[in-house]
């Protein structure tokens, strides 16, 4: 009887960690190299967090227009919304708790002042933050758009907080805008420099409107994303959230072996 | 027209700093208030509206009311900036639009919160009249019509039981910093960039402090002293705002609010500042005036005209956040938005004055 409540228990645990250890499939029109999407990077308090068994995590999701959701059919439709429902379903047992905090058209500087007593009173976890368009627009110095990232994000991490850097959206007439390529080039400087999780939004929609013809990830006005650009994009920082638990996870040093009974 | 004087001079400079301070980017954001003190602008915008209507309720038309017209002349003046509100609101959201379409930009539509008025127009319409949904940069007005609104209670709590006004004010300061309570934002779930809950501390200090008798009464008394225990707050707040040092939140006892560097919750430090920049800067008008003199004329016309100028000013933070994207940054161009928009918040002030000479 033990013997099998035992294989019982083993086989639960395959498939608990199955069902952690991959990230769900991209749907078809989603799909882009994983490379386009982010580089890797650990989740060190989520990766804890989810390795005692807790059973609820908060999210912060903050940012401008893309985190509120313009262009989205419905407030169920904005990537906050759908990310919730992707992390739930592969992270089981798991209940997302993700807090909507998007100001269309704000710059970084502004969002940064938001975020601390955002992050003060409602003491998340994760911090998504959707980051760099605005201020590519604003013609925002890099340099200062970069002091105001790097002071956040050290004290987000000395705070035992993660954080997820939601890059520039891709649009085709900004391809070649000096200021967007700019702030672009900022953003990743930062998150490297920090070893911060990138979600570069750009790549992986460039990739998707030049290879998946027919997906319009863009509504008409060829700017803002439409309810498919919305699926794509809590697919792509759902993947990148649920891979990079496991970064942390590899690096660990492997359990000791069990000591010998006496 | 009233002569040049302190109220209006400080007023008026406050005017040109939210300007400066409202256009992300700007060259000249590095050497305004912000770059000597943990307090802006807006505190010292909202302090000197407290001192204003001091001076309205003793005035003697306002001294001879009953309470209920001092109702009545009050909650007047809260519609009229409420008005101001929605028509500079309407104004911004007209050029954004033509921003954007003039650009070929549509991502132009977004900024400062204003994608909801153009994605739901129906429910964000709703939001602004109500005040619920603000455009990013028009959100003082909002909290001054609630204050305003809320400003009979002041001027009758003062008249009939003085003593009451600021430990009242002071209990709702300290009941919304504990609870973190705010007005919340609709159809955008959030929160009112400004909580008038803790707001109104800085209103009611500036109402107290303009008193001739009470609180205002003594500090006036004790004027040097005071200067002197503001100058180390002050030095702090230098400094502080030199490194960009604030304190951890997280790290912070609760209630957090109260130690946190907090422009929402007007958190003590920044209430802190702006009293140090009152203590030691109040009264210094007397030598601009003898030194500087047509600077003191000129910004005490602005700020004898400040709704007028302000609603000018916001619509002017606006258009140079459109000339910056479309120009691009820089010395030059932002000399050129900054000198232009000077000229035409002083044009806005002499065209608000001629009217009122004309009038028969």
């Amino acid at each position: 009887m033990r013997g099998i409540f035992a294989a019982l228990a083993v086989l639960l645990g395959c498939l608990v960690a199955r069902a952690q250890d991959a990230p769900p499939p991209l749907s078809p029109q989603c799909e882009a190299p994983a490379a386009d999407i982010a580089a890797p990077a650990p989740l060190p308090h989520l990766a804890d967090l989810l390795a005692n068994k807790s059973a609820a995590v908060r999210i912060l999701a903050i940012g401008s227009s893309s985190t509120w959701g313009v262009g989205a059919s419905s407030r169920k439709k904005t990537y906050p919304a759908l990310l919730r429902n992707i992390l739930e379903g592969a992270l089981k047992g798991v209940k997302a708790e993700i807090v909507n905090r998007g100001v269309s058209g704000e710059v970084a500087q502004t969002t940064a002042e938001r975020l601390r007593t955002a992050v003060a009173l409602d003491k998340p976890d994760l911090v998504l933050w959707q980051v760099g368009t605005n201020d590519a627009l604003a013609r925002v110095e890099a340099g200062d758009f970069e002091d105001t990232l790097r002071s956040t994000i050290s004290w987000l991490k000395a705070s035992d907080i993660d954080v997820v850097l939601v890059g520039l959206q891709y649009a085709p007439k900004f391809v070649r805008d000096d200021s967007y390529t700019a702030i672009r080039e900022a953003l990743k400087k930062v998150a490297v420099a920090e070893n911060v999780l990138y979600v570069s939004r750009f790549d992986a929609m460039k990739f998707i409107a030049q290879n998946q013809t027919g997906e319009q990830l863009i509504s008409g006005d060829d700017l803002h994303l439409d309810d498919l650009g919305y699926e794509c994009m809590a697919e792509h920082i759902s993947r990148a959230v649920i891979a990079n638990l496991f970064v942390r996870r590899r690096d660990l040093p492997k359990p000791a072996p069990p000591a010998p009974q006496p | 027209m009233r002569p040049p004087n302190e109220i209006d001079f400080w007023r008026g400079l406050a005017l040109v700093i939210i300007f400066i301070d409202h256009v992300p980017g700007l060259v000249f954001e590095s050497y305004t208030l912000r770059a000597i003190s943990v307090s802006d602008a807006a505190e010292i915008f909202v302090f000197l509206a407290g001192w204003s209507l001091r001076l309205l309720a003793s005035s003697r038309q306002m001294r001879a009311m009953d309470g209920f017209h001092v109702i009545l002349r009050l909650e007047s003046r809260a519609f009229t900036i409420f008005a101001a509100q929605i028509v500079i609101t309407e104004i911004a959201l007209a050029i954004t639009a033509a921003g954007s379409l003039y650009l070929e930009n549509p991502l132009l539509l977004e900024w400062n919160n204003a994608a909801a008025v153009f994605q739901d127009p129906m429910e964000a319409h709703i939001g602004l009249v109500l005040l619920s949904h603000q455009l990013g940069y028009f959100d003082i007005l909002p909290l001054y019509v609630v204050l305003m609104a809320g400003a009979p209670i002041v001027v009758l709590v003062d008249r009939y039981a003085p003593r009451m006004l600021m430990p009242l004010s002071l209990a709702i300061y300290c009941a919304t910093l504990v609870s973190g309570a705010n007005l919340p934002t609709w159809p955008v779930e959030g929160r009112w960039y400004f909580d008038p809950g803790a707001w109104q501390l800085n209103f009611v200090l500036g109402f107290v402090l303009a008193g001739a008798t009470g609180l205002g009464g003594f500090v006036r008394s004790q004027r040097e002293a005071v200067r002197w225990l503001a100058v180390p707050v002050l030095a702090a707040g230098v400094i502080a705002a030199h490194y960009g040092w604030s304190p951890d939140p997280l790290s912070l006892p609760e209630p957090r609010l109260f130690l946190m560097f907090d422009k929402t919750y007007a958190s003590p430090p920044r209430i802190l500042g702006l009293l140090a920049i009152v203590a030691v800067f109040g009264g210094g008008y007397k030598y601009i005036s003898t030194w500087a003199h047509p600077l003191a004329v000129f910004f005490s016309k602005l700020g004898r005209n400040s709704l007028n100028v302000f609603c000018v000013c916001s619509l002017l933070s606006l258009i140079s956040q459109f000339v910056r994207f479309w120009l691009g940054g820089g010395l030059l161009t932002d000399t050129l938005v900054l000198l232009s928009a000077i000229a035409c918040m002083y044009a806005t002030a002499w065209l608000s004055e001629w009217r009122e000479r004309i009038k028969p």
